[in-house]
């Protein structure tokens, strides 16, 4: 799994082969410049879905749905999950949350609209965990989040991300559950794993890097490099080159010229 | 509603979008952000429309870049790019729609023709207000200059936008280089030197003849934005998506020159990515999280029981 957020990345995950295609609410940050996942709407969201699902078709499509969407109840819920698979093109949504959320996932399983779960680590929850810290490394956290991952699947989930947990604990949890986990920081024996795009490709250049992220490409830099040599081609006056533009037939030009100067007299004749 | 670059770059923003303003982020700990101190760059002063006098007077050419997105705004910002500019190229390089009349109101504002003075005002006063933009961009010639005049009278600085413009490209039945004959030429001059009076503080002149661009920059006050209208505009713009080679296939227009592979490079890591996953080489264990072992035994005693 890994996420996009627009028509070119979207279209990568395609012919990059990966299975599920995720418009994570990561977006926010790395699209929109935005401090925090919270900030993002429903109806910004569903434009970037939109874009994704023009550029993948063979990947599955999963949103996650924004902050504030589903945490008023099922009703609301449904409300905007329908409008992400009607306006936004998506086959499944994501949801962050353990046992405070069942019902909704039921509720929308039981409408037919594919689920993914999200335990662990929730980033739309940072502010009141004061933080972005690695969960379930006691006793009573990690009972809780085992509990969680078989009570969405009970509810219907048809797969759960686990975000930052020990890897002992994700192995364990995946072995006790038919449905497959998706693991972020979560190590390698979850049945899959998703990464934000940018991470993955190293987007952003400066900045702090996760342990759990793995660079695989340098586009930043790659990108950088481009817009740099771009400024600097044009200051110098060597872009563009001659065959960069479109020649003109002399006899057109001259004729051109002819006409702008009589056009040129007769507006002076006009005003004088 | 396309929420996009916040003017958090030094450059003087260009856009024909309605959207939300951006917040500086700070920084999310689990995974990459951007630079986290100070987003502004200290060691850079804002461009205003005095500014791209300035460089017009000195003929230092100005350079345009478009952008769509906070991370291709940042890239512009790191280059001292002097304008960004939000074009609705953005509807097929970001949205993948297959042409730029595609877009919708809601998505992106742009001034149509066959919108009223009235509406275009409204129109644009949105753009500046909720998109946080600093003058717009209108496509067309004679045609436009009561709008330009309307929008400008109200203080909203406008770049007007002649030769090919690519709204048109069905009516012109392709994107075809314009004023390749006199009639067309003098035409072309002509909206330049209106759009001049009704006061545009630059033009783009798209795919024309080089010669013509040179007289028509030679004719004007206000600079000119070229692409593929040779190098004797007042300057230069182009998508960024075409300049970094974000598309590997596809025709590459000869105005455009790549000055990077970005696209090679992103599919690359996508590739590597899902290689690394599907045979098991990703994570590694310096790349997940412990747990105590004591910790971990007494949770596995509480699932047995």
């Amino acid at each position: 799994m890994l996420t996009a957020y627009d028509y070119p990345s979207a279209r990568r995950t395609e012919h990059g082969d990966i299975d599920i295609c995720l418009v994570g609410d990561s977006l926010a940050q790395v699209a929109l410049g935005y401090d925090s996942t919270t900030r993002l709407t429903l109806d910004e969201m569903l434009y970037h879905c939109r874009a994704v699902a023009r550029g993948a078709k063979n990947p599955l499509l999963v949103a996650d749905m924004p902050f504030g969407t589903y945490q008023l109840g099922p009703r609301d819920a449904l409300d905007a999950a329908v409008r992400m698979v009607r306006e936004g093109m998506m086959e499944g949504v994501k949801l962050e949350g353990g046992e405070e959320i069942l019902d909704t996932v039921r509720v929308l399983t039981g409408l037919g609209i594919p689920v993914m779960g999200h335990i662990g680590l929730l980033p739309q929850r940072h502010a009141s965990l004061s933080g972005y810290k690695v969960q379930g490394k006691n006793v009573e956290d990690a009972l809780s989040i085992a509990r969680a991952a078989k009570a969405l699947e009970q509810a219907g989930a048809f797969s759960i991300v686990l975000e930052a947990i020990p890897s002992p604990l994700a192995a364990h949890i995946t072995s006790s559950l038919h449905i497959p986990t998706i693991g972020i920081g979560a190590g390698a024996q979850c049945s899959g794993q998703v990464l934000v795009q940018d991470d993955a490709l190293s987007v952003w250049s400066a900045g702090h890097k996760a342990k759990f992220v793995r660079r695989f490409a340098q586009v930043g830099q790659e990108a950088q490099r481009g817009v740099d040599g771009y400024a600097r081609a044009v200051r110098s006056g060597d872009f563009p080159a001659d065959e960069e533009g479109y020649g003109m037939s002399e006899s057109v030009f001259d004729k051109f010229k002819d006409a702008l100067g009589k056009e040129g007299e007769s507006s002076m004749m006009a005003t004088s | 509603m396309f929420t996009a670059i916040r003017p958090i770059t030094n450059s003087f923003t260009v856009k024909l979008a309605t959207g939300q303003g951006g917040v500086w982020t700070s920084v999310r700990r689990m995974s990459v952000r951007p630079e986290a101190p100070s987003p502004e760059r200290a060691d850079r002063k804002k461009v205003t429309l005095q500014h791209l006098r300035q460089l017009h007077a000195t003929r230092t050419a100005i350079t345009m870049l478009t952008v769509y997105s906070y991370p291709s705004a940042r890239r512009a910002d790191q280059a001292d790019i002097d304008i960004c500019f939000v074009g609705d190229s953005l509807a097929q390089v970001a949205l993948g729609h297959d042409n730029t009349t595609r877009l919708t109101l809601d998505e992106m504002l742009h001034h149509c023709r066959a919108l009223g003075v009235k509406e275009a005002l409204a129109t644009a006063v949105r753009l500046v207000k909720e998109g946080d933009m600093e003058a717009v961009k209108l496509e067309g010639g004679d045609e436009v200059v009561d709008v330009v005049r309307a929008i400008t009278a109200a203080g909203i600085p406008v770049m007007g936008h002649i030769g090919l413009t690519p709204q048109k490209h069905t009516s012109l039945s392709g994107y075809k280089v314009q004023g390749r004959n006199a009639q067309d030429a003098l035409s072309i001059a002509r909206s330049a030197k209106a759009l001049e009076d009704a006061g545009v503080f630059a033009i783009v002149l798209e795919a024309i003849p080089s010669l013509l661009a040179e007289e028509i920059t030679g004719s004007l006050r206000v600079p000119t934005i070229g692409i593929g209208a040779g190098m004797r505009c007042s300057g230069q713009v182009l998508v960024q998506d075409d300049a970094l080679g974000v598309w590997g296939g596809g025709r590459k227009p000869k105005f455009v020159r790549r000055f990077a592979q970005v696209g090679e490079e992103a599919l690359k890591g996508v590739e590597a990515s899902a290689m690394a996953v599907r045979k098991g080489q990703f994570p590694a264990d310096e790349e997940a999280h412990t747990m105590p072992q004591d910790e971990l035994n007494k949770f596995k005693d509480n699932k047995r029981v």
